[in-house]
C-alpha cells in the first residue's frame, strides 16, 4: 500500500490531535516530532495552547529543529526563562509532555542510562537525561521514539530511567506516582496505549503501511492486542498542508 | 587609587583556574548542550595538562565534556545528560563503558538545586519532584528526609560549590559586567552565585556606556564575576547566538573520530587533539585552523533567525 505522508508524519498527527486547547507543556533535546505535534495543535485546534516550562514560551520557529533546546528551534519567543523557573515547572508540573528512551518496557517505563552490564560497569553506557519529574508531576506524558524494534521495545528495562507505570497498579501508587503518567506510546508503526486494569501496554491501532503481525515481529514482549485494535486515522489533507505548510517546509519529517 | 578592570588573557584565565582546581578540582561549565559553552576556556585549560577534574554544568552537556573525558582530564561526572542529541557522546561512552571514569547518575533537580543552595547560602535546597527513577537509589548527592511541616517525603541537595565556572557570554565591560544576548541563559546567573571563582570568556568587550545605558540587559554583574576574557568564537564549535550558530559539521566530525576510536583507531581523535588542543591554545591559530570562510557561515546563520 502506497503512502503519500511518513511515518513521522503519521507520529506527528497522532499526537497533535490528542493535545488540547488551553494546555501547557512542551518537549526536551531529542524532540524533532513533539515540536512539531504542538505547533500542528496549536495551528489546527489549540490556538491557546502554551508552550512552556523548558526556558522559553510560545517560539515561533520558520523550520523544525532536533532539539527544542536551541535558539534556532525557539526563533523568535515570547519570553525566556532559566533553570531557576524549570526547578518550579518540574514541581508544578505541565498538562503534557514527551519522553523517548534506548529502551521502553511494557509498563512504559523509559531507559536511557545503560543496556546491559550496571550502571558503572555498563555493556553500554546512554546519555542519562536531565528531567525526571515531568514524567510525573505533570498531568500526562507522551512515549514517542523514532524507531520501534526489538532492541528499543522490551520486556524489562535494564534501567528505570523515566518512571511509566512501574510494575503496574501497586507499585505505581507505592512510588508515589499519583498521576496519569505515560498516555500513549506512539511509534513509527503504530499507536498503544495502557489497559487500565494491569497498566500493561496494549496495541491500540496499527498505521498504514504496517500489519499487528509487523508491529508484533517488532516488539520485544507481547503486547494486548484488543479485538477493536484498527487502522490509525492517517492525516488529513489539511493537517498534511499545514504540516507541509507552515510547520516543517524543509521535509524533516519526511528525511 | 583606580578601580581595576577584570579583562586577562587565555593563556593567564587557563593557568588562574587550573592552580584552582588543584585545591579542589569541581569544575563546572555554563551554557547548554550546543551553546554558550565556554569551549575557548577548556581547550586552554586543556592544553595546561588539567587532570582528576570533577565537571559540572547545567544539566545537559556534549561535545565539550567529550573533549576533556578525551584528553584524560576527567575522572568524574556529575551532568545528569551527556550527549550530541544527534547521536551519542563517543568518548564518554567509551570512558565509561571501560570504568576509566565515574559518570554518575542524577537529574535537572539535584544539579540546580545544589547550585541554588550554593548562591543562596543555605545549607540544603528540598527536592519534591523525584519519585520511581533508579537514578534515586545511585545519585550521590541526595538524601531522602521527612518534612518538618507537613511529613512529606523530600530529598535534601546540598550545595555545590564549583571551585571554578567556566561561562561564556556575548559580551561584558572590561570591569566583568556580563551581557548575554543569546535568547536562553541556561544556568549561568545560578552559576555564577554558586562558585569560588568565575571566569566568563566573551565574543567582544563594550564600553561602559553600553551597561551604563541598559543595566538590566547585564545578566551577571561584575560582583560575582573574577575574570573577563575577550574571545572571538569563544563558544566554537558549540553557539554563541546571536553572534553565529553551531558548527554541527566539526562536532559530527569529531564524534566520528570519537567513534573510529571505539572500533581501534585512534589516530584520527589523537591528531583532533594534537591540532586544537594541544598545539593551539591560542585563539587565533585555532580559528585559521577552522577557517574564515566556515565561522562567515556560522555568523550567517545566525543572523538569519
Amino acid at each position: 500500500m502506497s503512502m503519500d505522508f511518513s511515518p513521522l508524519e503519521q507520529m506527528t498527527v497522532v499526537m497533535a490531535r490528542d493535545l488540547a486547547d488551553g494546555e501547557l507543556g512542551a518537549a526536551g533535546a531529542a524532540a524533532l516530532v513533539p515540536m512539531a505535534a504542538i505547533a500542528l495543535a496549536r495551528e489546527m485546534h489549540a490556538p491557546n495552547l502554551t508552550v512552556g516550562g523548558e526556558m522559553f514560551f510560545n517560539p515561533v520557529a520558520g523550520h523544525l529543529y532536533p532539539s527544542m533546546l536551541d535558539d534556532r528551534a525557539l526563533g523568535r519567543c515570547e519570553a525566556s526563562e532559566t533553570f531557576i523557573e524549570l526547578f518550579g515547572h518540574s514541581h508544578h508540573g505541565l498538562d503534557f509532555f514527551f519522553h523517548s528512551g534506548l529502551q521502553i518496557d511494557r509498563y512504559g517505563n523509559i531507559n536511557l542510562h545503560h543496556v546491559g552490564g550496571s550502571l558503572h560497569a555498563p555493556k553500554m553506557r546512554g546519555p542519562g537525561a536531565a528531567n525526571l519529574s515531568y514524567c510525573h508531576t505533570s498531568t500526562r506524558f507522551y512515549i514517542c521514539p523514532t524507531v520501534h524494534n526489538v532492541r528499543n521495545f522490551v520486556d524489562t528495562v535494564d534501567f528505570i530511567t523515566i518512571p511509566g507505570n512501574m510494575s503496574g497498579p501497586d507499585s505505581k501508587a507505592a512510588a508515589g506516582l499519583v498521576n496519569e503518567g505515560p498516555r500513549l506510546v506512539v511509534t513509527p508503526r503504530a499507536v498503544m496505549d495502557f489497559d487500565p486494569e494491569t497498566l500493561r501496554l496494549r496495541l491500540k491501532s496499527v498505521h498504514c503501511g504496517n500489519s499487528i503481525k509487523d508491529v508484533l515481529d517488532n516488539t520485544g514482549f507481547t503486547p494486548d492486542v484488543p479485538e477493536n485494535t484498527g487502522r490509525t486515522p492517517p492525516p488529513t489533507a489539511d493537517e498534511l498542508a499545514v504540516l507541509r505548510g507552515k510547520i516543517d517546509p524543509s521535509g524533516a519529517l519526511r528525511a | 587609587m583606580t578601580r581595576s578592570t577584570k579583562t586577562i588573557g587565555l593563556k593567564e584565565a587557563a593557568a588562574r583556574a587550573a592552580a584552582a582546581l588543584k585545591e579542589r578540582p569541581e569544575i563546572c561549565l555554563g551554557g547548554l548542550f550546543k551553546q554558550s559553552r565556554p569551549v575557548a576556556l577548556v581547550r586552554a585549560l586543556l592544553a595546561t595538562g588539567a587532570d582528576g577534574l570533577h565537571v559540572y554544568s547545567s544539566p545537559g552537556a556534549g561535545y565539550d565534556v567529550d573533549l576533556m573525558i578525551a584528553a584524560g582530564a576527567i575522572n568524574e561526572v556529575f551532568v545528569p545528560g551527556v550527549t550530541l542529541e544527534n547521536r551519542l557522546c563517543p568518548n564518554f561512552r567509551t570512558a565509561v563503558e571501560t570504568q576509566q571514569i565515574k559518570a554518575h547518575a542524577l537529574d535537572a533537580l539535584t544539579v540546580v538545586g545544589g547550585l541554588m543552595a550554593s548562591a543562596h547560602g543555605v545549607p540544603f535546597q528540598p527536592i519534591a519532584a523525584l519519585k520511581g527513577s533508579d537514578v534515586l537509589k545511585h545519585n550521590p548527592l541526595i538524601t531522602p528526609f521527612d518534612c518538618p511541616l507537613t511529613g512529606q517525603p523530600l530529598y535534601a541537595v546540598p550545595p555545590i560549590r564549583p571551585r571554578v565556572t567556566l561561562l561564556h557570554a556575548q559580551e561584558a565591560d572590561r570591569w566583568g559586567n556580563i551581557r548575554h544576548l543569546s535568547t536562553m541563559v541556561y544556568a549561568d546567573q545560578l552559576m555564577a552565585r554558586a562558585s569560588d571563582m568565575v571566569i566568563v570568556s566573551v565574543d567582544r568587550l563594550v564600553d561602559d556606556d553600553v551597561v551604563l545605558d541598559d543595566p538590566r540587559s547585564v545578566t551577571i554583574p561584575a560582583h560575582y564575576v573574577d575574570a573577563v576574557v575577550e574571545v572571538p568564537y569563544g563558544a566554537h564549535p558549540t553557539a554563541s547566538f546571536p553572534n553565529y550558530a553551531m558548527d554541527e559539521e566539526h562536532i559530527d566530525a569529531y564524534a566520528d573520530l570519537g567513534d573510529a576510536a571505539r572500533r581501534g583507531d585512534g589516530a584520527g581523535l589523537a591528531a583532533y587533539l594534537e591540532q586544537h588542543v594541544t598545539s593551539a591554545p591560542d585563539q587565533t591559530q585555532y580559528l585559521h585552523n577552522i577557517g574564515e570562510a566556515r565561522l562567515s557561515e556560522l555568523q550567517a546563520e545566525a543572523l538569519a533567525l
